[in-house]
């Protein structure tokens, strides 16, 4: 099983935990200053960097889409 | 402040009542805290004919909780320190600052000026901040002592947050003491503008808060006609005054309120966490010299400051509807207090948590709280922190606390008023 993730880019301000945690989920772009999810399906072995993206993000921008 | 009635103190686990600014000035708060963590994680403190009583939230995880659900726990009711009287303070006068507003109207007005306070921002801003810093200490440079906090603690956080805004440096000192009529409104130091009669009393606090809201409104009244008639470029008051939220343009009553946020919130904790990272800094000498031999150990002594400093007391929130915290019933209409010392100590999420130690990780304290009320300048904070002690460890390799600290009697702001320093070694 895979999951979806995203973040919401009203919320982010671009402290950039998110790619700390998963950096193979998310990546900071410099031309909006924001995190993007460059993987469109995460698989279960990525799962548990995610939440813990989750939990850490400052701004609560970041989240399961089922 | 009344006292609350011998009733109700019957009722506080271990007598402890978190409405008491002596509790905080005489520093006692984590010995309370960590019997609360253990016994009474979620207690009703009650309140007394001017204040409200409130749940108590003492735990990490319900900090979380709280800060998370922003529809359930909203911020319009009140945030906290004067907040904790009813009414809230400002209530009547039709404005509201983003501090004190719920979604969805509460990102909209964020996103107006977060674009200033990301990192990035704060990066390209990072040579203005040291020249600054050191500007401060060359004031003090060749003399064996100072007070901390008014010469150098107070001074950078200041010139940052008024340099944004667009502020000239002879208005600075002003609003240096408007944050302290608000802020330290419950502090007799403060109140120096009430008659003498009111010093010390319930009434003479909210007649400070009040009166150094009046001024400082008044002052950037005039600041927005002139920027009105005189548009700038960048600066945050010419942003505000240039901005719209769903197709309307602000109101003079918002950019007021919006200013009055920026320059209490960016001033009032900034200073401390400089104050209280000096003071610890000094009452753990072997942590110190390990940062003195290594300064790229500085980030992370950052964030152990403002772990162990915690600036901000606490926030509050009123709950929507009616619901449960750690099994506990809250109805709605009642408060709920979040206390950041006490979430940055506890010991199911901290390792030792009373050990001082500029390397912990991971170190995800709350002093700057999470989610939607996410502290808007938690980068510029932790940038001005880092940059001073940088700078003021450099220049100034033997400082040392010399004296008492003044502490500032208070349940909101973990404030040091005075702090006597030497500033050179001890002949
Ligand atoms: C060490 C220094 C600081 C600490 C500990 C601190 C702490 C906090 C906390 C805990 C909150 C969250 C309030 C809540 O959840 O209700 C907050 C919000 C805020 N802070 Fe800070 N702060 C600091 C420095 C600053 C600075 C330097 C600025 C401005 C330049 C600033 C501007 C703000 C603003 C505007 C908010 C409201 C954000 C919102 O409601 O969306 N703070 N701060
Ligand atoms: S941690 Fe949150 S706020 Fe920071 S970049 Fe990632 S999504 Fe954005």
């Amino acid at each position: 099983m895979s999951r979806r993730v995203e973040v919401d880019q009203q919320m982010c301000e671009g402290h950039g935990k998110c790619q700390a945690a998963a950096p193979e989920v998310f990546e900071h772009r410099d031309e909006d200053d924001l995190s993007h999810v460059i993987l469109d399906e995460v698989p279960d072995a990525l799962t548990a960097k995610v939440d813990r993206a989750i939990r850490l993000c400052p701004r609560q921008a970041i989240r399961w889409v089922s | 402040m009344s006292p609350i009635s011998p009733e109700a103190a019957a009722t506080l686990p271990h007598g402890i009542n978190l409405l008491e600014g002596r509790l905080f000035q005489a520093n006692e708060m984590h010995e309370a805290f960590r019997i609360l963590r253990a016994e009474a994680p979620v207690h009703w403190n009650p309140g007394t004919d001017r204040f409200n009583g409130f749940w108590s939230l003492v735990k990490y995880e319900d900090l979380l909780h709280v800060s998370r659900h922003p529809e359930l726990f909203i911020s319009s009711k009140g945030i906290g320190g004067s907040g904790l009287r009813y009414p809230p303070p400002g209530q009547g006068e039709g404005s509201s600052s983003i501090i004190t507003m719920d979604p969805p109207r509460h990102v909209k007005m964020r996103r107006l000026v977060n674009k200033g306070f990301t990192p990035r921002a704060v990066l390209q801003m990072e040579p203005k901040i040291r020249a600054v810093t050191n500007t401060i200490l060359d004031r003090v440079q060749g003399r064996d002592s100072c007070d901390f906090v008014l010469e150098v603690s107070s001074q950078l956080p200041l010139a940052v947050i008024c340099g944004m805004m667009g502020l000239e440096e002879e208005h600075w000192p002003a609003m240096f003491d408007f944050t302290n009529q608000i802020l330290g409104s419950g502090d007799a130091e403060y109140q120096a503008r009430v008659a003498p009669d009111k010093v010390g009393t319930f009434e003479g606090a909210t007649l400070t808060a009040a009166d150094g809201n009046r001024r400082m409104n008044g002052f950037f009244r005039d600041i927005l006609a002139d920027r009105r008639a005189h548009p700038r470029e960048d600066d945050l008051v010419s942003i505000l005054v240039e901005s719209e939220v769903d197709g309307e343009r602000l109101t003079e009553g918002d950019i007021v309120a919006f200013c009055n946020l920026l320059v209490v919130a960016g001033n009032e904790t900034t200073r401390n966490a400089i104050s209280g990272g000096l003071i610890v800094l000094c009452e753990h000498p072997e942590e110190r010299a390990r940062l003195q031999a290594d300064p790229s150990l500085m980030p992370s002594a950052v964030e152990e400051i403002l772990r162990w400093t915690s600036p901000l007391h606490h926030m509050s929130r009123e709950a929507t509807a009616d619901t449960e915290i750690r099994g506990q019933k809250i109805a709605a209409g009642e408060k709920v207090i979040m206390w950041y010392p006490s979430a940055n100590r506890d010991e199911d999420i901290f390792e030792a948590p009373y050990r001082f130690d500029i390397t912990r990780d991971p170190n995800e304290h709350l002093a700057f709280g999470i989610g939607e009320h996410f502290c808007l300048g938690a980068g510029f904070a932790r940038a001005e922190v880092r940059i001073m002690f940088e700078e003021l460890l450099r220049r100034f390799p033997d400082i040392q606390v010399d004296g008492l600290p003044e502490r500032l009697r208070s349940n909101f702001i973990n404030g040091v008023k005075h702090l006597p320093v030497r500033l050179t070694a001890a002949r």
